[in-house]
């Protein structure tokens, strides 16, 4: 738990150091796509969002140019030892905070590809924003690890 | 002093009992596999006879389980996150031993149990298990059956429905709405148990999960069964 609030608060220090610079804008950080079974009916996607503003943000929505059936955000939620998949409405990412989206946590589904992308693919999402304004790039898809490692700066907003 | 009340008589037994229940305990200690993760049950635990199907073999039951160490893991190839997470966590745990074989004394047979048979039909929960690692074999059964095994062992699961975001409260007796008979998400365990070679039981590797960890927890029970 020390740790993690340490990796908080040094997000926070990174954050307000240069915000100034890329203020009001929500940044997306290592977007990728879970490599999965080629009939996988579902695929995740996975990023960490970076709220650099002063104001509090919000992911409502998701697309994607893969031809799939829907795109839901979803979190994964731990309650004793059961996993539980839960659809949300929206993902939110506080002012001068960050959410890691990550196996086990938030996420992007995409529900229904018709044809699942393979290692190395990039694939292209769109982020609808509370605000109203969206936000394209390109996720690369590569295998499901835990994202424990190498990102120490996550903070999460409950 | 309460003590003096009893006398001697009294106190003495009661001094060798702790004695000898001290000792005992110490006899135990080195069949007793100090685990980093995996809860051990003080004694491995019979489980409910079942009969699973599998694309290849045909049928995966308790005799296809006896002779083998089986990590047995539930869930549904829908699931949007824990299953490919503790799949891909099981597969680098093989790669790890295929790697270094000597790291364990038996390489363990993963078997993953779909909750799901409506969904998951034999072929595709193969197709499904078997991209993540070829060894690891995707069984399930009929729905009663399954509830069976999963009683058995303590596996908790739930299908949930939900329509424009929002859950739905359903009777489990209640028919399921139409068109979301196939939109249905699983809560489900995301322990992982252990069974021995004799068919039973030994442990349950509750979530998170480490590869690494589990291979050294697997070593440690291992050479315990053996002694």
């Amino acid at each position: 738990m020390k740790s993690e609030n340490l990796a908080a608060l040094s997000i926070v220090l990174l954050l307000s150091c240069t915000s100034s610079a890329i203020a009001g804008e929500l940044k997306v950080i290592d977007p990728w796509i879970r490599s999965a079974p080629p009939n996988a009916p579902a695929l995740g996607a996975f990023m960490t969002l970076e709220n650099h503003a002063t104001t509090d943000q919000s992911v409502v929505a998701a697309r994607t140019a893969l031809a799939v059936d829907r795109v839901e955000l979803h979190r994964t939620i731990m309650v004793g030892e059961v996993m539980k998949m839960v659809p949300q409405e929206s993902i939110p990412v506080a002012s001068r905070s960050a959410t890691v989206l990550k196996p086990g946590s938030w996420h992007v589904m995409l529900i229904g590809p018709e044809k699942v992308p393979t290692m190395g693919d990039k694939v292209q999402l769109t982020l609808v924003l509370g605000d109203g304004t969206e936000q394209t790039f390109e996720a690369v898809v590569r295998h499901g690890k835990m994202n424990m490692e190498g990102h120490s700066h996550e903070m999460q907003t409950e | 002093m309460k003590i003096r009340q009893y006398g001697i008589g009294l106190v003495l037994p009661l001094v060798l009992t702790c004695l000898a229940i001290i000792t005992s305990a110490c006899e135990q200690g080195p069949k007793t596999p100090q685990t980093e993760a995996a809860f051990m049950l003080p004694k491995a635990a019979a489980i409910a006879d079942f009969t699973l199907s599998h694309l290849d073999r045909g049928t995966y039951d308790q005799e296809d389980a006896r002779g083998n160490w089986s990590l047995l893991f539930f869930g549904y190839t829908h699931c949007p996150d824990v299953c490919p997470t503790e799949l891909f966590m099981l597969a680098e745990m093989m790669r790890a031993i295929e790697q270094d074989p000597g790291a364990v004394s038996q390489t363990p047979q993963v078997v993953f149990v779909s909750v799901d048979p409506d969904r998951d039909s034999l072929q595709h929960l193969q197709q499904y298990a078997g991209f993540y690692h070829p060894s690891f074999l995707g069984v399930t059964s009929e729905q009663p059956t399954i509830d069976r095994l999963c009683k058995s062992l303590g596996v908790f699961y739930e299908r949930v429905y939900y329509r424009d975001g929002k859950a739905l409260e359903l009777d489990p007796a209640a028919t399921v709405p139409a068109g979301l008979e196939d939109s249905y998400l699983i809560n489900h365990s995301a322990s992982i148990f252990l069974v021995n070679p004799a068919g039973k039981l030994h442990a349950i590797f509750t979530a998170p999960h480490d590869p690494n960890t589990m291979i050294r927890d697997l070593a440690v029970i291992q050479a315990s069964w053996r002694s």
